[in-house]
């Protein structure tokens, strides 16, 4: 096993009567691309101004390598962060902004310049960039300074704040990849701290999902996926269908609103919860298909989502939303069959 | 209305306003104007129109040793001021707009007012006070009485540019390793140094042309403005219109070569 570079016992912050985290225990490996997911006001971003020691915890312990780093204030620990407004110093250059932790260090000035030439090519900008102004960069390009800024401090563990937040949708794809490039070839310890799980299921070895203060469940990104802890890590991927059971016999649910009843998956030991099925985990079966829950319906309406549609189809009292390949083509007002394996399906705790 | 029925009304009042400006320039400096010709005037008396005209008095201003006391107490008094002021407002402008504090809203209200003062009677309290210290007036008085109500207004320059200030720049630089005090020497105070440029013009040309506060507290070390006072109440010489129109001059000077050093340092 890999040995953990940053670890968490039992760490509390409050202000004043407000508890912004509770009881947080977690462990990150040297080398690891790890995210902390969660929405505004889950205490993520006290979370992570307690790691770059901005702000103390009020209970518990931070250790980094092994060594207790609560007193320690920002300035003295070999961490450091992407903010989210990146910070880029306005009044220097793009190289003079990537060359600021190496003067800090008394680096003398052509090897501030060496390094910064070469991390701005790792980060895919020419040498040109070094002597531009921060306000003549494009915002994927401060991203990369920020970035080659931060690397040029050469960190054990690098923060991000969700520094891509800001960006349209394909740039924050491409940045994504990059990032996640970038850890992979330094082999540094990324920390990223972002509201979008789809976001952090692009990069990340590990999610920590986190809800009011808490940790609700950490994993790799395909068992967050494929096992949510509860309907609440669930949704936060995006649309589901939900359906409010309790347990009928071995192997059937009874949905309390409808009354009609599914085919739970094999493992559930629950009496009562939540089932949970993803819209691209329910077909719309052809002719002769058979799955183990079935249910018939009238197609609503058809939103195209690029390669996939999703159909939102009317069942009794309700409707559900089914995801297919864009090509298959149902039209609005055909009757169809939905059908699922219990397989697909997820039991939890309401 | 069509586009080109706009653009013709644009115009219209393009030229409607700048009539306006010329007008309200010409308003505010041909009273100055008046003076700078009256100090080329032979006469011994303020006359208009000018008659004869002549260098003699500015001659004579720059003879006199007397003024040359005035013009150094009011250069000391100035520089003075405008040094003290800038250190104390850019702490007082941090605290004013950059930093959370109990009591910050007291704060910005109370430190605004010593600009509504009626200046006239702070240096009268400033003057009272003294002699109740048993302080004798003189330039360090006046720097006193000039500091009381510059500083409020150095605070307000510099807090607009602290406004402007996004403050994780500072987290950014202190998580990279630096000490508190080279974040403020490489990050805050060249962020400010625009607003702090603007501040110190502000805190010596306000110091440099003030009458109500010096007349009361200089003692026996005049300034320049209260010397013009003096003569023009009692015994009227030539060299005022001269005097006023150099130091009005100095003044121009400083406020536009500040203007054209902070430009040119933008530009590098």
């Amino acid at each position: 096993m890999t040995e953990s570079i940053l670890e968490l016992q039992n760490v509390e912050k409050y202000f004043g009567d407000f508890v912004a985290v509770e009881r947080i225990n977690l462990e990150v490996k040297k080398g690891e691309f790890f995210t902390i997911v969660g929405p505004s006001g889950s205490g993520k971003t006290t979370m992570i101004r307690m790691l770059v020691g901005m702000d103390k915890p009020s209970r518990g312990d931070i250790l980094m390598s092994g060594e207790r780093v609560n007193d320690v204030p920002a300035n003295r620990r070999p961490t450091c962060m992407v903010f989210q407004s990146l910070a880029l110093f306005p009044h220097k250059t793009v190289g003079e902004n990537i060359e600021f932790p190496l003067k800090l260090r008394g680096e003398t000035k052509n090897n501030r310049k060496t390094r910064a030439i070469q991390l701005l090519e790792q980060l895919h900008l020419t040498e040109a960039y070094y002597a531009k102004k921060v306000s003549e960069c494009s915002g994927g390009e401060k991203q990369r300074v920020a970035l080659a800024r931060a690397l040029a401090f050469d960190p054990e563990i690098l923060f991000f704040d969700e520094p891509l937040s800001a960006l349209d949708y394909r740039l924050r794809k491409t940045l994504e990849k990059e990032l996640k490039d970038i850890q992979r070839q330094t082999g540094k310890t990324f920390v990223y701290i972002t509201h979008s799980l789809e976001e952090a299921m692009v990069m990340s070895d590990r999610i920590s999902i986190m809800r009011d203060g808490r940790i609700v469940q950490i994993g790799t990104p395909d068992e967050i996926y494929n096992k949510p802890a509860n309907s609440f890590v669930a949704q936060f991927m995006g649309e589901v269908n939900q359906f409010n059971v309790t347990r009928q016999d071995d192997a059937r649910f009874l949905d309390t609103d409808t009354q009609d009843t599914y085919v739970g998956p094999p493992d559930a030991d629950l009496q009562s919860g939540v089932l949970i099925v993803r819209p691209e985990r329910i077909q719309i079966l052809a002719e002769g298909e058979a799955a183990d829950t079935e249910i018939a319906g009238t197609v609503q309406n058809q939103y195209v989502l690029g390669s996939r549609v999703q159909y939102e189809v009317k069942v009794t009292k309700r409707s559900l939303l089914v995801e297919t390949m864009i090509g298959d083509a149902w039209n609005v007002g055909e009757s169809v069959r939905l059908g699922w394996n219990s397989d697909q399906a997820f039991l939890l705790a309401r | 209305m069509s586009a080109t029925e706009t653009a013709y009304r644009n115009r219209k009042s393009e030229k409607a306003i700048r009539v306006w400006t010329v007008v309200i320039l010409l308003f505010i400096y041909l009273p100055m104007v008046a003076v700078f010709i009256a100090s080329f005037s032979k006469l011994r008396f303020f006359m208009f129109p000018v008659k004869a005209w002549s260098l003699d008095w500015y001659a004579s201003v720059f003879n006199s040793i007397e003024i040359r006391d005035y013009l150094g107490t009011s250069l000391l008094i100035a520089g003075v001021v405008t040094v003290v002021s800038v250190v104390l407002a850019i702490a007082g402008a941090l605290a004013f707009a950059r930093y959370e504090w109990k009591g910050r809203s007291l704060y910005q209200k109370l430190i605004l007012l010593p600009i509504f003062f009626p200046q006239a009677v702070l240096g009268l309290a400033i003057l009272l006070w003294s002699s109740a210290l048993d302080l004798s007036p003189g330039w360090q008085l006046a720097v006193f009485a000039h500091l009381v109500w510059i500083i409020p207004i150095v605070t307000l320059v510099i807090s607009i540019q602290v406004y402007g200030f996004d403050p994780s720049v500072e987290e950014a630089a202190y998580d990279l390793g630096a000490s508190r005090w080279q974040v403020f020497t490489e990050v805050t105070l060249p962020i400010l140094w625009p607003g702090i440029f603007s501040g110190a013009l502000f805190a010596f040309l306000l110091s440099w042309g003030n009458f109500p506060l010096s007349t009361f507290t200089t003692g026996a070390e005049q300034t320049v403005p209260v010397w013009l006072y003096a003569k023009m109440v009692a015994g009227y010489s030539p060299q005022v219109p001269a005097l006023g129109s150099l130091t009005t001059l100095l003044a121009g000077l400083v406020l536009f070569g500040g203007y054209w050093l902070g430009r040119r340092k933008a530009k590098k």
